[in-house]
């Protein structure tokens, strides 16, 4: 890792987003690769992000400015990525449930996510069955995502799913649910493909169904 | 369903009962709590149906908080139940002045501390949709600047020592618990979630601008109100969620610089003020490697005992905390065997939680979170009898 590239990296795992910009900025400058620089600064920071949550150095907090400081980054970059047909890992849908209004643990997984170069589209909180088909067909993802934070909206998991089945779209896109009350049990007896208990497990489960596709 | 043969239970002992349990002796069963906080509770759904379930007559039940949409026990249920514990609720965001606006699709309102609610109209809970320091870039000195609520106003205890007296001459014990949120949670309110977490790791100085402003506001409570209940009360409740399902939502190191020297300094004021009253404290999740730190700042009773969460599995709390503190909670798992379980697997639950959280004293019986409004009531009165026969033994 090249000294512009390890600031790109040391600004995202240490949250600070004035660093990162000035360090995407100096990359740019210096000629750096925008895939380069997405790769080896900011994923490498991310999947590192999610690697000090899981062994309990890094919390929500220091999570959560780490993504921030890569959407920062990101942002800057963005334009160059585009120019030069940089693809993404992957698009997913996601949403907390109908009747559901909360959004931190979904928040969080997002921007784990998009840490980890998937396209993202958030449909926010309490979003119906019928939102969730009409995304997957506009915008044909590869997972849809599902969270739900209460005992009394995780039937609407179920019910999105049905939803998926009814409208025949079941079988292009793999369901991944998470939040408190749900469970591994919880996630297989209602038929999703997946489940992961925090932001950084979903990132691997995501990453493995994408490749398995 | 055929109804079971509940006997009334005489209240005479209650606060002897629940008070032999806090001091770690063993009562002749053990202690049940249902309603006295906000953090031990039922939904006004399920308490209609309990009630129906129990043949006792409708009511309109009167809500303790609204946000929650817990119902506050009447006395015939506590009677019936056998509840030993009544709380006292001081008037605040979730139960005064609770105007409701009609926005259509959803109910809103906005309460004292200028934060907006939202309750969609096909969905049972309230939730924060704007917080009212939300906006970026915020500064400790507007932090200081923003018109926070009274705490310190007297109307807000009206009458409650009266009614203490009058459950106290019940037999039963007495709770009274605060009018904001722990010192963290009300301060992810005000600022929202996300962005305090942020102010956390990224802007100490605003972040401690909120944690001092919420100490403050606690404290002008608390010596507000306890002169004139310390002597009428038996616990009192604080409370803050500092744990996940399987570890922390900051880290210890962060809790012990920023969080544990102002709930030393809350407790240390409460134990002035009422010094005969116990210190209660509620936190979420696994919150193991704090505990240690919450018992050297004087927390007595542990609410509610989170028993699926990581490193919260009752026995082990219980053989190394045990002596330190008393249980309140732990007695019936909320996520999935309460609402969703069989009559027996919540009897088979109940048995094993007190088994582990019982012997030796040091625990009252409570259900790990607020009983929801789709928990069937078969189940609780599955609960309720398997606390009947486990707790005797207790």
């Amino acid at each position: 890792m090249n000294e512009y590239i390890r600031a790109v990296y040391e600004g995202v795992l240490n949250g600070e987003g004035e660093a990162t910009t000035t360090a995407v900025a100096a990359a740019l400058q210096a000629g750096q690769g925008p895939a380069h620089i997405l790769t080896d600064g900011m994923i490498a920071a991310m999947a590192e992000v999610g690697r000090l949550f899981e062994q309990g150095d890094y919390f929500v907090p220091e999570m959560l400015i780490a993504a921030r400081a890569m959407q920062a980054g990101l942002e800057l970059l963005r334009p160059h990525l585009v120019q030069a047909d940089i693809k993404s890992s992957g698009k997913i849908v996601l949403g907390t449930v109908k009747g559901d209004l909360h959004d931190i643990g979904k928040n969080l997984v997002g921007m784990m996510l998009e840490g980890a170069a998937f396209d993202i589209v958030d449909l926010g909180v309490d979003v119906p069955p019928q939102k969730f088909v009409d995304a997957v067909r506009a915008h044909q993802p590869q997972i849809v995502a599902l969270s739900a934070l209460l005992t009394t909206t995780m039937p609407n998991m179920k019910a999105t799913l049905d939803a998926l089945t009814a409208a025949g779209l079941r079988d292009q896109v793999r369901v991944i649910v998470g939040g408190a009350p749900v469970t591994e049990v919880f996630a297989q007896k209602i038929g999703a493909d997946g489940y992961a208990p925090d932001a950084s497990r979903a990132v691997t489960l995501a990453k493995s169904l994408v490749a398995a596709a | 369903m055929t109804l079971p043969a509940l006997s009334p239970l005489s209240a005479t002992g209650s606060r002897e009962r629940l008070l032999a349990a806090l001091n770690h002796r063993e009562p002749d069963r053990v202690p049940f709590d249902l309603g006295s906080t906000q953090v031990t509770g039922i939904h006004v759904v399920a308490y209609q149906n309990l009630r129906a379930a129990l043949g006792l007559p409708p009511v309109t039940p009167t809500l303790c908080d609204t946000i929650q949409q817990l119902a506050l026990p009447d006395d015939d249920l506590i009677e019936r139940l056998g509840v030993d514990v009544r709380g006292l609720f001081p008037l605040n965001s979730h139960n005064w002045n609770i105007v409701d606006v009609d926005q259509g699709e959803a109910w809103e309102y906005h309460d004292e501390w200028g934060i907006t609610h939202r309750r969609p109209k096909d969905v049972l809970y309230y939730s924060v949709v704007k917080s009212p320091l939300a906006a970026d870039p915020l500064t400790p000195e507007a932090v200081a600047a923003h018109p926070w609520p009274w705490t310190g106003d007297p109307r807000r205890i009206a009458g409650l020592r009266e009614l203490a007296l009058a459950y106290r001459a019940q037999g039963r014990a007495v709770m009274v618990k605060g009018v904001l949120a722990g010192i963290f949670e009300m301060s992810q309110r005000v600022r929202g979630m996300q962005a305090l977490l942020m102010d956390l790791a990224a802007d100490e100085r605003l972040a401690c601008a909120f944690l001092d402003k919420m100490l403050e506001l606690k404290l002008a409570f608390w010596e507000m109100a306890l002169p004139q209940l310390a002597d009428v009360v038996d616990v009192i409740s604080e409370a803050d969620d500092y744990g996940t399902q399987t570890s922390q939502l900051v880290s210890p190191r962060m809790f012990r610089k920023l969080f544990k020297p102002r709930l030393a300094a809350l407790f240390a004021r409460l134990k002035q003020l009422a010094p005969n009253a116990k210190r209660f404290f509620h936190s979420d999740g696994n919150i193991r490697p704090i505990l240690p730190d919450l018992i050297e700042i004087d927390v007595e009773v542990l609410n509610p005992i989170h028993i699926t969460a990581t490193g919260m599995e009752p026995a082990a709390l219980k053989r190394d905390f045990g002596r330190d503190l008393a249980f309140w909670g732990g007695g019936v798992e909320t996520q999935s065997v309460l609402p969703f379980g069989t009559p027996q697997d919540v009897r088979d639950n109940v048995k094993r939680n007190i088994e582990a959280l019982a012997p030796g004293g040091g625990y009252v019986f409570n259900t790990i979170h607020n009983i929801q409004a789709d928990v069937p009531p078969e189940n609780v009165l599955a609960m309720w009898e398997a606390l009947r026969e486990g707790g005797a033994a207790h």
